[in-house]
């Protein structure tokens, strides 16, 4: 009697175990992972959201299971994802660090998807920055151009317009800053420029700067540029502007963003992200939107979207359907409308996103503005060494600040230490 | 439950048998200890074989590189890592001291009878129990450079007539990462003590009163030496935890300005997922295994010795 349970209970487990086996490739397809930063993010967020209930309501059976990570842990997230083998099968990255997973052959080429499925990718606003090793490895979802917020009533109040270069930047910014409770205090600035929260936000802010004195960090062919004359005033202008005390000192991005959507900073440059953070502040009756003062206007690619190739045929299927939604023209339009942001799709239906978005054209034209003058926020030749890259101009960056040091210097330090990162 | 028998009527494996009896011991140790192999000593192992390894993002399904010591020579050759050294002694001295101090002194304070000690008891250990990241935001408020609580008390209280930059200017930053720490770290010194203090028979105090002993001598002389296991103990608990320490630095300074807060551990965290180079992240968290390894041999060698 003994043996027989024995016996039965083995043939249950095994049971149990081969069924297990057997339903794994389709269980594996019911779930598809999807892991964003963007989750919670007012605008963009809702997008996605969408583009996942079309997914499901098109795919019975299949659901997504999305996950917020924070930006801050999201690149070593992803990276044990990945390294672990258990990768997310629906993969979003910035635009900055996508090469490195490329690099691996982590990233699915989608070329063959495309040509199967007759889709065009001609026209696509910084699809060319998803090619790597001659292949597409994303598809670019953010092609934008900074605006400028600013805050109409603090302007008014000394009788000033909103800046349209750096010396009228730095006469409105002078101007605006303030102690308007008089404990010797500012509380009131005239600008807020972030340092806080990494290398990639640190070099972000500084390129508005650089790329208005009209420096680059590398030429289109991937040379090192940085000491130039243009550099060495793009530098001298980041130091006369943080020295200046005409912004708050450590700011991370969020935290600026706050500051200018709760009127306690007169204006702020920043992507079109920005606007749905300032629509929903104590300040908005008050804050406007319009070009940067900085010309060219950063801008560039932002975040992409893609698939891992070590996944199961059926699940790349899947995936492919779901970039496929995300690319089609309604989701296209609903970028602009939903997600405040310019569509990357040329073909996307734009009429009427102006009742939504009123500032519309003015995405549209920075975003052009920083497309015709080649503006891209990782620079050619360093992407894969961008982490390093960054880190060194933030720290010498720096250094320029704390040891008060000669932009000329820094400028000859910078040029010598990136091209050793990139000689590896 | 029953224990199955064989038909011999002894128990499976033998163990009733006296020379397997010690078996039973090894069989219940056993999920223990392959639960400690699997997730202590097998990472331990993968990354002292991908320290000899030139790698770019550590994959465990690939070949393994040839052998090198490339990391170790770039790495020894590095003034980075030779300066995150000298940070991690100086913030492990500085942490651990300011700690044992405070720790001491508010154990010596709560073991004495007043009206509300349990109240301050509680807010004593009440940092222990606050997560270390929201120790940080915390601390990341109160030391705001333009809206901080303590550059406008500062101000106030006319110490200075300008903000600080408190996490930009590197001596600031790295003091900026010792309030924290010594703010989360010195309850747990509080409760060992006070837990030490209790141990120790009043009758010792009142011989020492009744030979003419002073209050600084009973504590030099009776307090100090009864309390040694326990402070030898902590001591070393304190300092592997700001050896290792990782989040509160990452948060609050995430290593700068100027690598100025950049430790070991940050060191091997910017070059495994900043930079992407494993192997040599791996020799750096190599090379912070022996030196925790080393320091905690000496240190308990040396406690051993003071016991008795």
């Amino acid at each position: 009697m003994k043996y027989d349970l024995g016996k039965k209970i083995a043939a249950l487990a095994l049971t149990g175990l081969l069924s297990g086996v057997a339903a794994a490739p389709a269980s594996a397809a019911d779930t598809l992972k999807f892991v964003s930063w963007q989750k919670d993010e007012g605008g963009v967020g809702e997008w996605w959201a969408e583009v996942i209930s079309k997914f499901e309501a098109a795919n019975p059976g299949t659901t997504i299971e999305w996950t917020k990570v924070e930006r801050g842990a999201y690149a070593d997230t992803m990276t044990t994802l990945f390294a672990g083998g258990q990768p997310p099968q629906i993969v979003h990255l910035a635009s900055f660090e996508y090469q490195n997973f490329a690099e691996n052959g982590w990233l699915e080429n989608l070329d063959p998807w495309f040509a199967d499925a007759g889709i065009s990718l001609d026209g696509w606003a910084g699809q060319q920055i998803c090619t790597w090793n001659g292949e597409t490895a994303c598809v670019m979802l953010l092609y934008f151009g900074f605006i400028m917020g600013y805050n109409e009533a603090i302007l008014a109040a000394e009788g000033l317009e909103p800046p349209t270069d750096f010396d009228e930047f730095m006469n409105v910014i002078e101007k605006t800053t303030k102690d308007l409770n008089g404990d010797g205090i500012n509380d009131q600035f005239g600008t807020v420029v972030v340092t806080r929260g990494g290398p990639g936000q640190y070099l972000t802010e500084l390129l508005n700067f650089v790329l208005d004195a009209g420096a680059r960090w590398t030429d289109s062919d991937g040379n090192v540029t940085m000491n130039t004359p243009e550099m060495i005033e793009g530098l001298a202008r980041w130091k006369a502007v943080i020295n200046s005390g005409f912004t708050p000192r450590d700011i991370a991005s969020g935290e600026g963003r706050r500051l200018l959507a709760d009127g306690k900073v007169a204006l702020k440059v920043d992507g079109p992200w920005l606007y749905p953070i300032m629509a929903r502040g104590p300040a908005a009756a008050d804050l406007k939107v319009t070009k940067p003062p900085f010309n060219p206007p950063v801008g560039g690619s932002s975040n992409v979207l893609g698939m891992a190739s070590e996944i199961s045929d059926e699940e790349k299927a899947l995936v492919f359907e779901f970039i496929k939604i995300a690319m089609s023209p309604e989701m296209q339009s609903k970028y602009a409308t939903v997600a405040n942001s310019t569509p990357p799709s040329p073909t996307a239906d734009v009429t009427g996103v102006e009742e939504k978005t009123p500032h519309f054209q003015l995405l549209i034209q920075t975003q052009q503005a920083a497309a015709a003058a080649g503006v891209d926020r990782i620079p050619t030749g360093l992407e894969v060494q961008y982490g390093e890259f960054s880190k060194m101009v933030m720290e010498e960056v720096e250094r320029m600040l704390i040891e008060d040091l000669d932009p000329a210097d820094v400028a000859a330090t910078m040029q010598a230490k990136a091209e050793a990162i990139q000689g590896g | 439950m029953a224990i199955p028998r064989s038909q011999s009527g002894t128990t499976w494996f033998g163990l009733a048998r006296p020379s397997r009896r010690h078996w039973l011991g090894y069989i219940l140790l056993a999920p223990a200890v392959i639960l400690v192999a699997v997730i202590i000593i097998y990472p331990l192992v993968v990354s002292v074989d991908l320290s000899f390894q030139k790698v770019g993002i550590a994959r465990l399904d690939v070949a393994r590189k040839p052998f090198t010591l490339a990391n170790y020579e770039k790495l020894f050759l590095s003034p980075e890592f030779w300066k995150s050294c000298w940070i991690t002694l100086k913030l492990v001295v500085t942490v651990t001291l300011l700690s044992m101090i405070v720790g001491l002194a508010t154990a010596l304070l709560v073991n004495n009878q007043f009206r509300g000690r349990t109240m301050a008891r509680l807010f004593v250990a009440l940092p222990w129990a606050v997560p270390e990241v929201i120790a940080v935001v915390i601390f990341s408020r109160f030391l705001d450079s333009s809206f901080g609580l303590i550059n406008w008390l500062f101000i106030t209280l006319g110490v200075t007539d300008e903000l600080w930059g408190w996490f930009s200017d590197p001596t600031l930053a790295f003091w900026s990462i010792v309030m924290t720490m010594v703010w989360k770290g010195y309850p747990f010194i509080s409760i060992m003590v006070l837990a030490g203090l209790q141990s120790i028979p009043v009758d010792f105090y009142n011989a020492a009163k009744v030979d003419g002993a002073g209050v600084w001598q009973r504590f030099r002389y009776i307090t100090v030496p009864v309390l040694m296991p326990v402070l030898g103990v902590v001591t070393i608990l304190v300092m592997l935890w700001v050896f290792r320490d990782f989040a509160i630095i990452k948060v609050l300074t995430d290593g700068g300005p100027i690598k100025s807060t950049q430790t070991l551990a940050i060191l091997t965290y910017d070059q495994a997922f900043g930079f992407f180079n494993f192997g040599y992240a791996s020799a750096v968290g190599v090379i912070t295994l022996l030196i925790c390894f080393i320091a905690s041999y000496l240190m308990l060698g040396r406690q051993t010795k003071s016991m008795y």
